[in-house]
């Protein structure tokens, strides 16, 4: 059988996804040298990790021309799941770092005064 | 066949080669795999955020503790092995043998030169003293304000992660050898490919939430 049924290569967008995914992540190591507001290099790493996440998915996975449930079974089961876990869980771990740390300095004061 | 009205409704859904995802049982069951696979890696990663956000001290910068171009330098060679094994699927799709074997020869060379970089990273972190209880007396990463929390993460996250490289090149290496000697369908590189684009899935938030952020 031909490779290039329709006239076009069926291997290029798995080289173009490539290319992207390359492009994505350079930018990503790049952008700390942007020295931008914390918050905001976050924010950028973390859109363009769900554009690679998106891309590995869609293309190379061909979520994108599978039936639309499956991608929702696939896509939504684990970002809900993952926010819940992440919503239930890491909470707590401020109460753990105040325990570790222990009382703050001035209660400590107050409290041996008493 | 039964007459019993609700044992016919449960064979008119079960029993007549109905495919409510569109795919085979072979494709379908592979993504509810990956799916609970991937509830494992969020898991860990939650995991890892409560790990970070319990640490008394300030997150160690990772530009410190690692070659961040080594980390990026396999995040390439991961990121190349999935697009040759999308070529093999391809390719064995289109009933190309020979394109599809090669390809997934490529893949698996680009497996093992991760997987190579992954043991020279814990190879150089352990000789500094990196524990998974964290880092011994007198380790220089201690400097860099390593705790147990941040060697526990990394080497829970990235053993994990490792250890879904390795059965992923036993399964190409299994499908490369079925391959070759025409035993393999289509699907069957179709489903390797699956689980290997996972594997690469998985090293993009290990390596942006816990490299990079």
């Amino acid at each position: 059988m031909s490779d290039t049924a329709h006239g076009r290569s069926p291997y290029k967008i798995y080289w173009i996804t490539w290319a992207i995914l390359l492009v994505i992540t350079v930018s990503m190591l790049a952008a700390e040298a942007f020295h931008l507001p914390r918050i905001f290099t976050v924010l950028f790493l973390l859109a363009f990790m769900m554009v690679k996440a998106a891309m590995i998915g869609g293309n190379f996975m061909h979520l994108r021309f599978e039936r639309r449930n499956l991608t929702w079974m696939v896509a939504a089961g684990i970002l809900v799941t993952s926010l819940i876990l992440y919503t239930f869980i890491t909470p707590e771990s401020w109460n753990v770092r105040v325990k570790s740390q222990g009382p703050p300095p001035d209660s400590i004061t107050v409290g041996e005064r008493r | 066949m039964d007459t019993a009205g609700h044992v016919t409704v449960l064979e008119a859904g079960w029993g007549g080669g109905a495919a409510p995802f569109g795919a085979s049982w072979q494709k379908t069951m592979m993504w509810i795999f990956i799916v609970t696979d991937a509830l494992l890696f969020s898991g860990l990663l939650c995991g890892y955020a409560f790990l970070r956000q319990a640490n008394p001290a300030p997150w160690p910068d990772r530009t410190e503790v690692f070659s961040i171009a080594f980390i990026a330098l396999m995040t390439f060679i991961l990121i190349t092995s999935s697009a040759t094994m999308g070529s093999a699927v391809t390719a064995a799709r289109l009933g190309d043998r020979k394109k599809a074997l090669a390809n997934v020869v490529f893949t698996i060379m680009g497996g093992t030169a991760f997987l190579s970089c992954q043991a020279y990273e814990w190879t150089h972190l352990i000789r500094e003293g990196a524990r998974l209880n964290g880092p011994i007396a007198g380790s220089p990463l201690l400097e860099h304000g390593v705790t147990a929390q941040f060697t526990q993460a990394f080497f829970l996250l990235t053993g994990f992660h490792g250890s879904h490289v390795f059965s992923g090149l036993v399964i190409l290496i299994i499908t490369a050898i079925r391959t070759s000697m025409g035993k393999t369908p289509a699907q069957g590189v179709e489903m390797a490919g699956l689980y290997w684009h996972f594997v690469d899935l998985v090293w993009v938030f290990i390596f942006t939430l816990f490299y990079l952020v």
